[in-house]
C-alpha cells in the first residue's frame, strides 16, 4: 500500500512529537487528579456543598501554615458514602471526607475508613457527637456539628409556656383555633419515622436496645415491646383525632407554619431560617413526653472521616485532628455553614444564639441515630406502619407487631 | 367526512394541505383549525401546571415547592441574585460547562450516528441486520455498575491519556459519544431509508464518491431527523446526572445537573426557591435550541429536494 | 426497502449543488481521487489517530497497562486497514462510532456481566489483603486510661524512632525494635527538641516519611503484649494494643484476647470461625452461578414475582402506547401549515422535557397529595382521592406521570418522522376516495411505523426498566404490609429488584447483576421477537 507512506511519516512524527511533550509517560500533571497517589503532601478532601465553603477557608490555613496542598473536591452529599465505598478500594479515592455518622456501619464494614484518636481531646466533645462517632468502641470521624430536631413554637400565637406533657400541648395548641395544632411531617406512602422519634421514645421504645457497651444491638429490636405498642396505639389516636395528618408533607406543614396557621411545629433547624425571615417569632422547646418517658430525638452527627486507604494518613490526621477539631476551626465552620458545632466550647460561644442553642439544648437528651447496617432494613416497614396507623388501617397493637415481626425476619436473614 | 371535503379530510390525516389555499374562515376554520389550539391549549396546561409551581417556587424567597397551592403569593428575584452569585455554586460556569460538553456531544453523536445509519442504509454487508439489532438490545442493558465501570476505566485511562481521563470534560464527552450508537442509529436509519436510492445512483454516475455522497446529498437531505438526533442529544446531556457526577469532581468544572442536584439532595426545603431558579434558566437553552432547529425539523426534506 | 415509485417526482430530482469548498470533479473522477482534497483529509486524520494511538500504546506500555496495550494496537491495525483498502465501505462508516461504543460501552456490559458472579456488595468489596488491613487496623485499640505522649519523631541513620515524654517528664526513645528506654535529651515545651545521635525530622521531612511513621509500632516494654506507641499525627504518641493477629502462612486472625481463629474461606470471601461466625469485613470472591440460582430458589422472590411481573409488563405496554399515542396525535395536529404560532406551540410542548425528571416527580407528588395537592384541592374541589395511596390509582398516578414525562420525547420524534412522508401519496389516496382516518390507518400509520417501530421496541425495554419514575414517585409503594419482603402496588421488576438487593442489611452488588441481567434478557428476547415482526412490516414498503 503505497498510499500509506504519508501516513507512516506523519505518524512517526506526530508519535514522537506527543512523547517528547508528554515527558516521562508515568507522570500526570493533570490538575484536574483526585488523586492520593500523586505525591505526599496533597492532601484531598471531599466535601459536600454546604462544606466546600467553610473547610476552604480553613484549609487554606492549613496549607499556608504546613506548606502542603489540600484539594477539595465537591460531591453531592447523597453520592459521597457510596462512592467512597466504591472508590476507596482502588486507591484512588480521597484521603478524607465529610460524612454523617450513620454512615459509619457501612464504612467500616467495608474497611474504608480509619480510625482516629482524639487523645485527651475527645473530653471536648459534645458526649453524643463522640458516640455516634464511635462504632463497636472505636472512634472513626471528627464531630463537627450536630443536628436534632425540636418543637419549634409560634410565640405569637402561645405567649403561655409549653405544658409538659404531648396531650396538653395539643390541647393547648387546638385552643388557639388555628387550623392545625402540632404540625409533624409525613409522607403519604413513607410516614416520617424521624420526626416521630421522640414521641416514640417518650414511650419507652427506641428502635434498638444497646449492648453493655452502649452500643446498638441489631438482636434487640426493643421496638418490640409494650410501650412500642402503646405508641402504636397513641399514634392511632393522634391519628383519629386529626392532629396526624398523612398527606401533611413537609412541603405543607413548612408553609402551614409560615402562614400561622399551626401554633407548633416539631422540625429542624434547616427550616427556621426561613422561619424567621418570614417574620416568625420563634421559639425551641423540648418535645412534651407523650408516654411519660423523656422524649429523646435522633441526632445526626456530621464530620470527618479518614480513609483506610489514604497514602497521607498522617497529614490527614494532622488536618483532621488537630486542626479541624480546634475551637476557632469549628467556630469558622458554625458562622460559614450555621450547624451547631459538635465542640463544647464552641457551642458555648454561641450559645447566645436562641435558636443554635434552643437546639442544642434539646439535643443533649437525644440519641445518636443507630449506624449499624440493620438500620437500613428498619425505615420501609416502619415507615409504612405508621402511615397505616395514622389512616387508621387496621388494630394498633398488630400492626405493630407485624411490622416488627418483618424487620426482625429481615435482620435475621442476613 | 366525504372525500369531497379535502382540506378537512386531509388534515385530520396529518396532511400539509397546498399551500395556494387562502386561510378557511368561520365554521370551516373551527373545524379545520381551531379545535387544533383547543386540543393544543388543553395539552399545554397539562404540560404547565407542574412547571407554574416551580416557576412559582422560584419566585418565592420562603416558600416551600409544593406547601401552598396560592401560586405566585410571592414575588421576587432573591432566588435568581443568590443563584448567580452563590460564590460556592458557580451556577454560571455550570451553564457555560454544560453548553459546551451537550454541543460537542450532540454534534459528534449526529455525525457517528449517521455515518453508521448511512452505512447500514446504503451499503449491503454480512452482519448488517444482526449489527443493528444488537446495537439497540445493546442500549437495553441494564446500567446498574455504570459508575463503577466508568469510575474503574476513566481512572486508568487517565494515567494513559490524561486528557480524557477521569476530571476531565473531554473524558465525559467521550463517555457520552460512546452512546452514539444506539437508538439513535436506528431512528436515523429509517429516515435514511425513505431518501431515494436514486439520488446516490444519479450523484455517483456524475462521479461523487461515497464521501461525497454522505456529506453533500445525504446529510442534507435527512436534516430533519439530524436536527431531532442533536436535540435529544443535547436534552440527554443536559439531564445526566449519573455519568456527569462520577467524571466530573471540581464544582468550577461540573454540569448544570450535577450541581443543582446538590441544592436538593439534602436539606432540600432550604434551597427549594434556588433550585429551582436554577432548574428554570437551565430549561431555557433547550427550549430555545427547539425553536431554533424546528425549521430543519418541520421543513428540511419537503423545502430540500423534494420541490423541483 | 423504501419504495421509490411512491415518489416518482424523486426520480428526476436536480444533481445536488457541490459540496461547499470541494473542489468540482472533472474528467474522469476515479483516476483523480488520489489527488483530491478528501484523501488528504483522511490521511491527516488517519495519521493523527495513528499518532496518539502509538503515544498511548507507548505510554500504557511504560505503565503495564497490557490491556490497553492490545486495544490500541487492534484499533490501530483496523483503522488503518479499513480507511486505505479501496474495499470495506461499510466499516469506513462504522468504525468510528464503534469504537467509542467499545471502549464506553462494552466494557460496562463487560463489568456488569463479571459482577454478576461475584459476591460484590457490602462487606466485600475489595480484596482479602484490604480486608485484613482493615480489620487489623479497626482491631487496634487504645490502651484503656493510658497516657497521651507529646512525640517527636527521629531518625539515626536509616532507623526511625519516637522519642516521647512520659507522664513523670522524662524523655524516652524507642525504634521498632527497641521497646521505649529513658534517654538525655533536650526538651522544649514539654516535648522533646533534640537527643544526643538522632537527627529530629521537621513536619516536612516527617511528611515525606509518613508511610514508615504511620505504620511505627514502637513497644513500650520487653513484653509484646503491655503494647506499643504509635503515633497518626506525627506529634502524638498513644498506646495501642492489638487485639487481632494475622498468621499470613495458615490464612487465619486470631482474637488474641478470646483465643477464637478465624480462618479464610475463599468460598465465601470472609473469615469463619468454627462456631460459624463471622468477621465483618471480607473480600470479593467469585461464587459462580449463586447469584442465578438465588433468584430462582428464594422463596420470598416467587411470591409477590407473577404480580409484580404482569405490572411490569402492563407498565412499558401503556407507557409506549401513552406517549406515542399523545406524541403522534400532537405532532399530526400541529403539522397543518395555517395553524398560527405553531412554532410556539411545538417549543413549548417540549418543555417538560427540559426539566430534570427527579424535580417533576417531585412536583406531581405534591400535586397528587390526598388532602393539599393541587389535584384534589383545587381541580377537584377539595375531593380526597388517595392518587398515591390506592394501589390502583397509584398504578393510574404513575402512568400519567409518565405520560408527562414521556410525550415530549415521542412528539418531538413523530415531528420530525412526518416530514418523511411525502404529501404524494396522499394525493393518490385521495383520488381514491380514501377517507381521512383511513388514510391515516393505511398511509401515515403504516410509514411512521416503520421508522419510529424500533423506537417503540426500545422504548417499551427502557420503560421496562424505568427506575427513575416508579422510585421518584411512589418508591413502589403502597407497600404490601403483610408482604415479607418490601413490595408495593407500583414496583415494577427492577425496582422490586433494587429493592429486594439494597433493602436489606447488606447491598448486594453481585445479586442486582445478577437479576438484572436476567431482566435484560427478558427484554431483549422480547425486543428481538418484535424486531423481526417489523422487519415483516418494512418489507412491505
Amino acid at each position: 500500500m503505497r498510499r500509506s507512506i504519508p501516513v507512516v511519516a506523519a505518524t512517526l512524527g506526530l508519535a514522537l512529537t506527543l512523547a517528547a511533550c508528554s515527558g516521562s509517560s508515568g507522570e500526570t500533571t493533570d490538575d484536574a487528579s483526585e488523586s492520593s497517589a500523586a505525591n505526599a503532601g496533597t492532601l484531598t478532601v471531599w466535601v459536600d456543598d454546604t462544606r466546600s465553603g467553610p473547610v476552604k477557608e480553613v484549609a487554606t490555613a492549613f496549607e499556608e501554615e504546613k506548606g502542603v496542598t489540600v484539594k477539595l473536591v465537591q460531591k453531592d452529599f447523597g453520592d459521597i458514602r457510596d462512592d467512597f465505598i466504591s472508590q476507596a478500594p482502588t486507591g484512588q479515592g480521597p484521603d478524607v471526607i465529610v460524612g454523617a455518622h450513620d454512615w459509619l456501619g457501612k464504612l467500616v464494614q467495608n474497611g474504608v475508613v480509619a480510625p482516629i484518636e482524639l487523645g485527651d481531646k475527645a473530653e471536648d466533645f459534645l458526649p453524643v457527637s463522640t458516640q455516634a462517632m464511635s462504632y463497636e468502641g472505636t472512634l472513626y470521624g471528627l464531630p463537627y456539628s450536630v443536628e436534632n430536631i425540636a418543637l419549634v413554637k409560634n410565640k405569637d400565637l402561645v405567649p403561655d409556656a409549653t405544658p409538659t406533657t404531648f396531650d396538653e400541648l395539643v390541647a393547648q395548641a387546638k385552643a388557639t383555633g388555628t387550623q392545625y395544632s402540632v404540625l409533624i411531617q409525613q409522607d403519604e406512602k413513607t410516614g416520617d419515622p424521624y420526626h416521630m422519634y421522640p414521641l416514640q421514645t417518650s414511650f419507652g421504645a427506641p428502635v434498638f436496645g444497646t449492648d453493655a457497651d452502649g452500643a446498638y444491638d441489631a438482636a434487640q429490636l426493643a421496638m418490640d415491646s409494650d410501650g412500642g405498642r402503646a405508641f402504636a396505639a397513641y399514634v392511632a389516636k393522634l391519628g383519629a383525632e386529626g392532629v396526624l395528618n398523612t398527606s401533611l408533607s413537609g412541603d405543607v406543614a413548612k408553609e402551614a407554619f409560615i402562614n400561622g396557621q399551626a401554633p407548633y411545629m416539631i422540625t429542624g433547624p434547616w427550616n427556621v431560617g426561613d422561619f424567621v425571615s418570614a417574620g416568625i417569632n420563634v421559639g425551641i422547646e423540648k418535645v412534651p413526653s407523650a408516654g411519660g418517658q423523656p422524649s429523646q430525638p435522633f441526632v445526626g452527627v456530621q464530620g470527618f472521616f479518614i480513609s483506610a486507604k489514604s497514602k497521607n494518613a498522617l497529614l490527614a490526621n494532622e488536618f483532621v485532628v488537630n486542626y479541624l477539631g480546634t475551637k476557632d476551626v469549628q467556630l469558622a465552620m458554625y458562622e460559614a455553614g450555621g450547624r451547631a458545632p459538635a465542640l463544647q466550647s464552641a457551642l458555648d460561644e454561641i450559645g447566645d444564639d436562641a435558636i443554635v442553642g434552643g437546639f442544642a439544648e434539646v439535643g443533649k437528651d437525644g440519641v445518636p441515630m443507630p449506624s449499624i447496617p440493620a438500620m437500613d432494613t428498619v425505615w420501609a416497614d416502619w415507615g409504612a406502619t405508621e402511615v397505616a396507623l395514622v389512616n387508621q388501617q387496621g388494630d394498633p397493637a398488630a400492626l405493630w407487631d407485624q411490622m416488627t415481626a418483618s424487620i426482625s425476619g429481615k435482620i435475621a436473614a442476613s | 367526512m366525504a372525500a369531497t371535503t379535502l382540506p378537512a379530510g386531509t388534515t385530520e390525516a396529518g396532511l400539509r394541505p397546498d399551500s395556494n389555499e387562502t386561510t378557511p374562515r368561520g365554521a370551516r376554520w373551527w373545524r379545520e383549525l381551531g379545535w387544533r389550539h383547543v386540543v393544543t391549549w388543553a395539552v399545554l396546561v397539562f404540560c404547565f401546571i407542574p412547571i407554574l409551581y416551580v416557576l412559582s417556587s422560584s419566585l418565592n424567597p420562603t416558600g416551600s415547592l409544593t406547601g401552598s397551592n396560592k401560586l405566585f403569593s410571592s414575588i421576587s428575584f432573591q432566588n435568581y441574585v443568590e443563584l448567580l452569585t452563590d460564590p460556592v455554586h458557580p451556577y454560571v460556569r455550570w451553564f457555560a460547562n454544560t453548553i459546551v460538553i451537550a454541543t460537542t456531544t450532540s454534534i459528534g453523536t449526529v455525525l457517528l450516528g449517521a455515518a453508521a445509519a448511512y452505512a447500514f442504509s446504503r451499503f449491503r454487508f454480512r452482519g448488517r441486520r444482526g449489527g443493528l439489532l444488537s446495537l439497540l438490545l445493546l442500549q437495553m442493558f441494564p446500567q446498574v455498575l455504570a459508575y463503577v465501570a466508568i469510575f474503574l476505566l476513566l481512572v486508568t485511562l487517565r494515567e494513559v491519556f490524561p486528557a480524557i481521563g477521569l476530571g476531565s470534560p473531554l473524558g465525559l464527552i467521550l463517555v457520552y459519544l460512546g452512546g452514539a450508537l444506539g437508538v439513535n442509529t436506528y431512528l436515523m436509519y429509517g429516515f435514511f431509508n425513505t431518501v431515494p436510492k436514486e439520488l446516490d445512483e444519479a450523484a455517483k454516475i456524475d462521479g461523487a464518491s461515497h464521501a461525497q455522497i454522505f456529506f453533500s446529498i445525504i446529510l442534507r437531505l435527512v436534516a430533519p431527523i439530524l436536527a431531532v438526533v442533536g436535540l435529544l442529544s443535547f436534552v440527554g446531556v443536559f439531564s445526566d446526572f449519573l455519568i456527569a457526577s462520577i467524571v466530573l469532581v471540581d464544582p468550577e468544572s461540573q454540569t448544570l445537573a450535577v450541581g443543582l442536584y446538590q441544592y436538593v439532595s439534602q436539606r432540600f426545603s432550604e434551597y427549594w426557591g434556588v433550585f429551582a431558579a436554577g432548574a428554570v434558566l437551565a430549561a431555557i437553552p433547550v427550549v430555545l435550541l427547539f425553536q431554533f432547529l424546528q425549521r430543519y425539523i418541520v421543513s428540511g426534506l419537503t423545502q430540500g429536494a423534494v420541490k423541483g | 426497502m423504501t419504495d421509490t415509485s411512491t415518489r416518482p417526482d424523486r426520480t428526476d430530482a436536480p444533481a445536488p449543488p457541490p459540496p461547499p469548498g470541494s473542489p468540482r470533479p472533472t474528467g474522469s473522477w476515479w483516476s483523480r481521487q488520489d489527488l483530491t482534497r478528501g484523501f488528504w483529509v483522511k490521511t491527516v486524520l488517519v495519521a493523527l489517530v495513528d499518532a496518539l494511538g502509538v503515544y498511548g500504546i507507548l505510554a500504557a506500555g511504560a505503565l503495564g497497562q497490557w490491556g490497553i496495550v492490545a486495544f490500541l494496537v487492534v484499533a490501530l491495525v483496523v483503522v488503518n486497514v479499513v480507511y486505505f483498502s479501496k474495499r470495506m465501505l461499510p466499516a469506513k462508516y462504522l468504525v468510528p462510532g464503534l469504537i467509542f461504543l467499545l471502549v464506553y460501552q462494552v466494557f460496562v456490559v463487560l463489568y456488569t456481566g463479571f459482577t454478576a458472579f461475584t459476591n460484590y456488595g457490602d462487606g466485600h468489596n475489595s480484596t482479602q489483603a484490604d480486608a485484613v488491613e482493615a480489620i487489623l487496623v479497626q482491631n487496634e485499640v487504645r490502651l484503656p486510661d493510658s497516657p497521651t505522649y507529646p512525640l517527636t519523631v527521629v531518625v539515626n541513620g536509616d532507623e526511625l524512632g519516637f522519642a516521647v515524654v512520659d507522664g513523670e517528664g522524662d524523655a524516652e526513645l524507642g525504634t521498632a525494635e527497641e521497646p521505649l528506654e529513658p534517654v538525655d535529651a533536650t526538651l522544649e515545651n514539654g516535648r522533646v527538641a533534640s537527643v544526643d545521635g538522632w537527627e529530629t525530622l521537621q513536619f516536612a521531612q516527617v511528611l515525606e516519611r509518613q508511610d514508615e511513621i504511620f505504620a511505627l509500632r514502637v513497644p513500650i516494654s520487653d513484653d509484646p503484649n503491655d503494647g506499643s506507641v504509635r503515633t497518626p499525627d506525627g506529634s502524638t504518641g498513644y498506646v495501642y494494643v492489638s487485639t487481632m493477629e494475622w498468621d499470613e502462612a495458615a490464612g487465619t486472625i486470631t482474637n488474641t484476647t478470646t483465643g477464637q481463629v478465624y480462618t479464610a474461606d475463599e468460598e465465601q470471601g470472609a473469615f469463619v470461625a468454627s462456631d460459624g461466625s463471622q468477621l465483618g469485613t471480607g473480600w470479593k470472591v467469585f461464587v459462580g452461578f449463586d447469584n442465578f440460582t438465588r433468584v430462582f430458589t428464594d422463596s420470598t422472590l416467587a411470591g409477590p414475582f407473577v404480580g409484580v411481573l404482569l405490572w411490569t409488563f402492563a407498565f412499558a405496554i401503556l407507557s409506549v402506547v401513552l406517549t406515542f399515542g399523545l406524541g403522534l396525535f400532537m405532532a399530526i395536529v400541529l403539522n397543518h401549515p395555517k395553524v398560527r404560532g405553531r412554532k410556539i406551540y411545538r417549543s413549548l410542548l417540549i418543555v417538560p422535557y427540559a426539566f430534570p425528571a427527579f424535580l417533576t416527580a417531585l412536583v406531581w407528588q405534591g400535586m397528587l397529595n390526598r388532602d393539599f395537592g393541587f389535584v384534589n384541592a383545587t381541580l377537584l374541589g377539595g375531593a380526597s382521592i388517595p392518587w398515591l395511596t390506592d394501589p390502583w390509582l397509584a398504578k393510574i398516578s404513575v402512568l400519567v406521570v409518565n405520560l408527562w414525562l414521556g410525550f415530549p420525547y415521542m412528539f418531538l420524534i413523530c415531528t420530525g418522522a412526518l416530514q418523511s412522508i411525502p404529501n404524494e401519496i396522499y394525493e393518490a389516496g385521495k383520488i381514491d376516495g380514501a377517507k381521512p382516518l383511513r388514510l391515516f390507518r393505511s398511509l401515515t400509520m403504516p410509514l411512521l411505523l416503520v421508522s419510529t417501530a424500533p423506537l417503540l421496541i426500545s422504548s417499551f425495554a427502557f420503560n421496562f426498566n424505568n427506575f427513575n419514575v416508579v422510585y421518584l414517585l411512589t418508591e413502589g409503594g403502597p407497600d404490601d404490609l403483610s408482604a415479607p419482603v418490601d413490595v408495593g402496588a407500583t414496583d415494577i421488576l427492577i425496582t422490586f429488584v433494587y429493592r429486594l438487593a439494597f433493602g436489606g442489611v447488606n447491598r448486594q452488588y453481585g445479586l442486582a447483576c445478577a437479576v438484572s441481567i436476567l431482566i435484560f434478557l427478558i427484554v431483549a428476547s422480547i425486543s428481538a421477537a418484535t424486531f423481526s415482526k417489523t422487519r415483516a412490516l418494512e418489507d412491505l414498503h
